[in-house]
């Protein structure tokens, strides 16, 4: 009965190959959720009605995968009304390109993300840890397989919330929902794959690699925003509170005064080149964030 | 006889791309409560008599577009039959929509009508 419906979402994952991962996924979840449901209603209606009939009528209604897929294709196409403002750069001229970060509030996101790292890695580092090992040592009981089981699943559903995270903040597209297990597979088949897929394991290792990388990402910033911030308030801590450049000893090295106006503008330009910074990493991250964390058929 | 048909279906689809957001925000904006994909999918085949308006699977990117754009907002609840469901459910940027969307709406179908009912003049006068 349920076979039908696993043949129709793996006929609509070959259509939809080459789209998005997380489209597909997004589709396929669609999908599951609207044929059970119509399966279930159509059976409580008509109790003595064949299943198979019932679903192919089901199928029907809801269109060929060929045709479903091409209408998710058509949907990711079209430019999300939220992120048009990005769109709109590639015309402008390259100064205004360069300083234009400024006024985007997409850096500023990025920025964001790279200070928050910090604290999400610390968080799934420890959790990840924590999990594996608790796993490896409970396995000799009784609660090991459970146990680990949990674990893994708690995983699953931290991938999930970074994606959001990432999609939010980054603007990455990342999956929108969990992804869907074979009903059919059972209760115990249902833990196997789930050990047995390599997304989970790809989010543990990302849970893991979080922490440097987020140690990476708040280091490099808050010392390029705090260097640029510290080149451009140079003329104040010279004249208003006599801070020397330099101090070492009893010796104290000032910066001549006509290094400041370089200093300012020197501050100033190594702010924007931050903020590009930020961006670019938070563009590199994310598209690792989609290898690590959002399924991908071969 | 084939030839028609396709060219019809190739006429529902494009006329269904541009229609298919004001029916779902109308559904969605006219529900009591929030609603999720397949009685959504039912209401309008209902509504719709012999020609089925579009695929149901149709629908879902719609409803996930509307979702992107912040006209609608949705919650995913857990269900006893089977996977979770998403529940949608309108916004007040969908509502302003609605208002927009059918005067333009009101004003192709009076293009449209004249347009047509001109024509049948044409063969009545020939």
């Amino acid at each position: 009965m349920t076979k039908a419906i696993d043949d129709y979402l793996k006929k609509l994952k070959a259509a939809l190959s080459g789209a998005d991962p997380a489209t597909i996924q997004d589709a396929l979840s669609d999908a599951e959720e609207h044929l059970t449901t119509a399966l279930a209603q159509a059976l409580e209606r008509e109790p003595g009605a064949a299943a198979e009939a019932e679903i192919a009528k089901i199928i029907d209604t809801y269109g060929a995968p060929e045709e479903v897929a091409a209408a998710y294709k058509e949907m990711e196409t079209m430019t999300p009304v939220t992120l048009s403002l990005s769109g709109s750069a590639v015309a402008r001229p390259r100064q205004h390109r360069f300083f234009g970060v400024l006024g985007d509030i997409h850096t500023y996101a990025a920025l964001l993300y790279m200070l928050l790292s910090l604290a999400t890695g610390i968080f799934y580092f420890t959790w990840a840890v924590t999990g594996l090992s608790l796993s490896a040592g409970l396995m000799l009981l009784v609660i090991g397989i459970p146990f680990m089981t949990a674990f893994l699943l708690s995983a699953r559903g931290i991938a999930l919330i970074e994606g959001r995270i990432i999609e939010g903040v980054l603007g990455e597209r990342m999956p929108r929902r969990p992804v869907f297990f074979r009903r059919d597979l059972g209760w115990w088949g249902g833990v196997k794959a789930l050990f047995a897929d390599r997304t989970t394991w790809s989010a543990i290792a990302y849970m893991v690699l979080q922490l440097p990388l987020g140690i990476i990402y708040f280091t490099i910033t808050t010392t390029l925003i705090a260097v640029s911030l510290g080149l451009i308030a140079e003329p104040i801590l010279t004249y208003f509170f006599d801070q020397p450049v330099i101090q070492t000893g009893s010796y104290s090295y000032y910066m001549p005064v006509w290094a400041m106006p370089f200093s300012v503008a020197g501050g100033f330009l190594l702010l924007v080149v931050t903020l590009h910074v930020a961006r670019g990493l938070g563009r590199l991250h994310a598209r690792y964030a989609k290898r690590l964390l959002v399924k991908t058929e071969k | 006889m084939n030839v028609t048909l396709a060219e019809d279906k190739k006429f529902l689809k494009e006329l269904n791309a541009g229609t298919s957001a004001l029916v779902l925000l109308g559904v969605v904006g006219s529900a009591p409560e929030p609603m999720y994909g397949y009685q959504i999918a039912k209401l309008i085949d209902t509504g719709s008599e012999d020609v089925p308006m579009m695929k149901q699977g149709a629908l879902y990117p719609v409803l996930r577009s509307l979702e992107k754009s912040g006209l609608l907002e949705s919650t995913v609840e857990p269900s006893v039959t089977g996977p979770p469901r998403r529940y949608y459910r309108i916004t007040e940027k969908g509502r302003a929509a609605i208002d927009r969307w059918s005067d333009l709406w009101d004003r192709t179908k009076s293009v449209v009508d004249s347009v047509l009912k001109g024509k049948r003049h044409d063969q009545s006068d020939r």
